[in-house]
């Protein structure tokens, strides 16, 4: 659900700030780890001077009785282990370091020495903690310490597949840590794994049932997963307090919308809109389900009420003159995305929406003309070059014409400039389609359906190519999953159509349930 | 409906597009949008066919009764009725057969179906009285056949409640024999397309229904009520969105004047999810089976290929028939059929409804189709709600040319938006060749170019004077009969065909004119256009070919081929007998 993604996105933006409070909670575990194993080590030792000296905390003199040894025998691992952990603990890294790398050069598997560096490492924030953690992970691949930092270390450098598989095999250790369950759940949801995320983010709720953050990061990974009664058992508690935020009533509204209680969707909203009379994203949530529900007219109005207190808000003139668009009301339509274009001239959107209502109004070379411009400006907007290929196919521009050509070249460029664009991806697969390129436009398609698997265009075309190319096998189970997608769009389509808005009071103007 | 949420959000929110933009500014009953594709410069090329109403001077005066006129309450004042051309006294002259509906408040005195004799001299007698079918309802398609083989076509009405088969009698007459031939529905359903074909190659004409939506009067939502109920923001009458859908039928003729249904059996009983209207069959795969295809409103097509073992398979979508090319669900309301690039086989051109395109689909010759919609700029048309169309050679040129009739369906709708008027156009698409086509409407006469809210229409040769008329349902007026008067010195042929081994009316069957054009194909049918049935004499423009070959591939299975047919004559060609001479056909 795309209105969630702002808890999703203050989720990954929080990277920075996990970071330095999970590595104080790898470290301190790490320490205590790597200590009690070197003393036990160290029982059996000759050495048990530097152990007691250890042991009583006494750590100068740890280091003392340790160079003094290590005159007589500079080759014994140990005693450059046992220097490191004193001289760690006095807080001196970078002569620890040296001594658990001196160590190491005589036994690289060394246990306790590879621990003491590849902390000292992880703390100083050093990617030569990797092969440190790696070669531990080798000797004890069930080493949750060594998962967890490295975990951590992939999340920083951006490898967030290498971090979740990490974070996973880290197991209970980031239970308590609600920064790393965060961080967890982040690279999840940048992995598309949204059920995973969800089962991580339960267990940061867990850690903090009262704070309502957590609860609507929550809501919002169900509403992804199209469990809107997860969300509301999620946001119950929260709802029901005396002051919800603006916020959490406007997720709860999504999440009543998409369970099918719409007059619950919008009484949240109505709430939300009077804690928070100046969100803008609030009149759009309200104009999304008027849009849904055909009750164009009042999202018209709710949208205007908006702008009284938003003048200036791009988007809302947006939301407006597409709702005008719907009503067959080209001229205000067109009103509203000069004034957007106007407010935001950067955002081509504007320029978009324009074309599209012009493209509406059936006037092709009005909208050509408005994408054309303003591409001339912005020559690498995917978006505006998509739309020029749109508008040149529904043109009618023909094989080996000059306009064909440029349809496809634009087509081409705004698919290089933006992959995941599946609506340009379909009008490229228009186009080879024309030009009897079948292999190509399946392509097309079956990438088209990557980004949006329910585009039923792309499958669609992807039938059609495949049958043109002879290449039959697959069709049956494509023509299944169209009339299921079809199937699953009708059931929805009836939920939606439920319910129509209505204004009860033509002075208020606010909405209500029929 | 096809745009979504989520593009709406992404739009209003500034996030990046990710379906496809054109859904999401697409709105209202009809579940397909499509920019119309822009218009050429004229050819310059003179059409030879002229239209002229001449209904009134004909005798049609009645006017075809149908709900509100001001306004519509419910779908079922709206989607109309048929008509049909038949011979039903065997004279050689086109008879013709109008359907009618009712009002919702009572039944108006004129409310009736109504059957006129040719009086073979351009004019009509209304002998509806006489022949016994006289009828009040809300009819909606006809589909005429000789199911008994007995020399004489009956008359299959579909109705919302009963659907109703007439016997005729050979005298002038009609018999109601519904409940006797099994036909008779327990439960009232909403009958639409119809259409006689032999499925099972008995030699006996078995039965297709086509039922639209599960609908009463009772309990349907009225205008406004819900979301399906409003049209660009004005409330309109519900549906088809939103109500049940119908489930078709398959009737067998049992071969003694009954049939049983097997619509289970035959695998229609399985497409279930489909608003079903008009109904054409005819063997598009050239495998000798007929198969049947359906035009749905808001739902996607059905193509039922004969599996020749007395069941079917539905192929619309893997066959290229059933959506839009880009996928998506046409208000399908009308069909031609044709052969419109003279390849040979059998194409098809589907309504639908405003600010859609109207569908042209090529066949290979194996039943898959292509659409030419675009390509072939039949794409340039998409201000009208369309509905019966015909694949017909106006002009004699040789090149079948596409005709369609308009009407809106919300006769409100006009007052707030005056672009989407209630009485619109006919339209002709003239055949340039290559495959392309010339919108054109006033050139084509006044008949064509004046505005009615037009539904079924009915292509047949009324004056037999060698070219192709049109009548036409005109809801709430009387019809449109347009006569066309041909100029230039184009050739054509016609051909009757008469079943032996087939049955009687020859239904299924193919044929193939060779001429310098070409190869035209046509086939017999019993339905097309919208809920209609053309002249059962197949008519074909030959341009200045003086002589032909003609192919007949039987319903039962016979080639049959006749070289050096001259031009301009009607030619009866008898199964396994050869040219019979023809019933009719001289003015005297």
């Amino acid at each position: 659900m795309i209105s969630c993604s702002p808890f999703l996105n203050e989720l990954c933006c929080s990277r920075q700030r996990s970071m330095s409070a999970l590595r104080k909670l790898v470290f301190s575990v790490a320490l205590l780890f790597c200590v009690s194993s070197v003393l036990a080590q160290m029982s059996e030792s000759p050495l048990e001077s530097i152990r007691s000296a250890l042991r009583a905390k006494d750590f100068d003199k740890a280091v003392e009785l340790s160079r003094a040894a290590l005159r007589d025998s500079p080759n014994d691992t140990q005693l450059w282990t046992l220097e490191g952990i004193a001289l760690a603990s006095k807080g001196d890294s970078k002569g620890a370091l040296a001594a658990f790398t001196q160590a190491l050069k005589f036994s690289p598997d060394n246990m306790a020495a590879l621990e003491g560096a590849a902390q000292i490492e992880y703390q100083a924030g050093n990617r030569a903690a990797v092969p440190l953690l790696e070669r531990l992970l080798r000797l004890n691949p069930e080493n949750q310490v060594a998962h967890a930092m490295l975990a951590v270390l992939e999340y920083r450098q951006g490898n967030c597949a290498g971090a979740a598989s990490h974070f996973e095999k880290a197991g209970e250790l980031i239970n308590s840590e609600r920064d790393a369950l965060h961080a967890y759940a982040t690279c999840l949801v940048r992995g598309k794994k949204i059920e995973q995320a969800q089962q991580v983010f339960v267990r940061a709720v867990a850690l903090n049932p009262e704070d309502p953050h957590e609860r609507r990061v929550l809501a919002s990974l169900q509403l992804m997963l199209h469990r809107p009664k997860d969300a509301l058992d999620t946001l119950e508690p929260v709802i029901e307090t005396r002051d919800p935020s603006a916020d959490t009533l406007s997720l709860a509204s999504t999440a009543y919308e998409d369970a099918g209680d719409t007059p619950k969707a919008v009484s949240a909203l109505r709430q939300a809109i009077l804690l928070d009379p100046r969100n803008v994203s609030l009149y759009l949530d309200f104009a999304n389900i008027a849009f849904a529900h055909e009750s164009f007219q009042v999202g018209i109005d709710v949208i205007s009420e908006g702008l009284t207190l938003q003048p200036q808000a791009p988007q809302l003139y947006l939301a407006r003159g597409v709702l005008y668009v719907q009503l067959a009301q080209y001229d205000k339509a067109e009103e509203d995305f000069e004034t957007a274009q106007q407010l935001d001239p950067n955002e081509s959107l504007g320029t978009a929406a324009q074309g599209l209502a012009a493209l509406q109004a059936n006037d092709l070379d009005h909208a050509l003309a408005k994408v054309q411009s303003k591409l001339a400006r912005k020559p690498n907007d995917p978006l505006l070059l998509y739309l020029q290929a749109d508008v040149l196919a529904q043109k009618g521009a023909e094989p080996g014409t000059p306009e064909f050509q440029m349809a496809m070249r634009s087509a081409r460029k705004a698919v290089l400039l933006q992959p995941s664009m599946a609506a340009a991806r379909g009008v490229l697969a228009k186009l080879y389609m024309e030009t009897g390129q079948y292999q190509q436009a399946a392509d097309q398609c079956r990438k088209a359906l990557e980004s949006d698997p329910k585009d039923q265009t792309a499958l669609y075309r992807l039938i059609q190519a495949l049958r043109k190319t002879g290449n039959t096998a697959e069709l049956p189970d494509l023509l299944k999953r169209l009339a299921s997608l079809r199937e699953q769009e009708t059931k929805a389509e009836r939920e939606r159509y439920r319910y129509k808005l209505v204004e009860e009071d033509p002075v208020a103007k606010q909405p209500a349930e029929p | 409906m096809i745009f979504t949420r989520r593009a709406f959000v992404q739009l209003s929110l500034g996030s990046a597009f990710a379906t496809n933009a054109m859904r999401l500014l697409a709105q209202g009953v009809a579940t397909h949008i499509a920019k119309p594709v822009p218009r050429p410069a004229p050819s310059g090329r003179p059409f030879h066919a002229h239209f002229v109403d001449v209904a009134s001077a004909a005798g049609l005066g009645a006017p075809v009764v149908y709900g509100g006129v001001e306004s519509k309450k419910y779908i079922l004042e709206a989607t109309g009725c048929g008509c049909a051309f038949l011979d039903y006294d065997n004279d050689g002259w086109m008879d013709i057969f109008l359907l009618s509906g009712t009002r919702l408040d009572g039944h108006p005195a004129d409310a009736t179906n109504r059957l006129y004799r040719n009086n073979r001299d351009g004019t009509f007698t209304d002998v509806t009285e006489k022949s016994g079918l006289q009828a009040v309802g809300w009819a909606c398609g006809v589909c005429i056949g000789d199911y008994d083989n007995d020399g004489f076509d009956d008359i299959f009405c579909t109705y919302f409640g009963q659907n109703r088969l007439y016997h005729n009698n050979g005298d002038g007459t009609f018999t109601d024999v519904t409940k006797a031939a099994g036909l008779w529905n327990e439960q009232p359903r909403w009958g639409a397309g119809c259409a006689f074909l032999d499925y099972n190659r008995d030699g006996h004409l078995d039965l297709f229904v086509s039922n639209y939506v599960r609908f009463s009067i009772e309990h349907a939502p009225v205008p406004g009520a819900n979301t399906n109920c409003n049209w660009k923001g004005i409330p309109v009458e519900c549906g088809p969105r939103g109500l049940p859908t119908g489930r078709h039928s398959l009737f067998r003729n049992n071969g003694d004047g009954t049939f049983t249904e097997v619509s289970e059996q035959a695998g229609i009983s399985k497409a279930t999810q489909t608003y079903g209207m008009t109904v054409v069959a005819a063997d598009f795969d050239e495998d000798g089976w007929p198969d049947i295809y359906v035009a749905c409103d808001s739902t996607p097509s059905l193509l039922f290929m004969n599996n020749h073992d007395g069941t079917f398979r539905e192929e619309g979508v893997l066959r290229g028939v059933a959506l839009s090319d880009d996928g998506m669900e046409q208000a399908g309301m009308g069909v031609g059929i044709g052969d419109y690039n003279l390849d040979g086989h059998l194409d098809l051109f589907k309504t639908h409804f405003a600010d859609d395109a109207n569908g042209l689909y090529r066949n290979d010759g194996k039943g898959y189709f292509d659409d030419e919609t675009r390509p072939s700029r039949v794409g340039v048309e998409t201000r009208y709600v369309c509905w019966g169309a015909g694949i017909n050679d106006l002009d004699n040129d040789g090149c079948p040319d596409v005709f369609m009739v308009t009407g809106n369906v919300y006769p409100e709708v006009e007052k707030k938006l005056p672009q989407y008027a209630n009485k619109t156009p006919r339209a002709i698409f003239r055949n340039l060749g290559k495959g392309v086509f010339e919108e054109l409407i006033e050139a084509a006469g006044p008949g064509v170019a004046a505005a009615h809210c037009s539904r079924g229409c009915a292509f047949g040769d009324f004056d037999n004077d060698g070219d192709v008329d049109v009548l036409i349902v005109n809801l709430n007026e009387p019809p449109s009969l347009l006569r066309n008067d041909v100029a230039g010195k184009a050739n054509w042929l016609k051909v009757k065909l008469e079943g032996v081994k087939s049955n009687r009316s020859a239904i299924g069957a193919r044929v193939l004119v060779h001429y310098s054009a070409g190869v035209q194909a046509q086939a017999v049918v019993s339905q097309a256009s919208f809920y209609s049935c053309n002249d059962p004499r197949l008519h074909f423009g030959l341009g200045n070919s003086p002589t032909v070959e003609v192919e007949v591939f039987w319903p039962s299975g016979l080639h049959e081929k006749f070289r050096q047919v001259s031009a301009n004559q009607l030619i009866t060609l008898k199964e396994g007998v050869g040219r019979i001479p023809n019933r009719g056909w001289s003015k005297s």
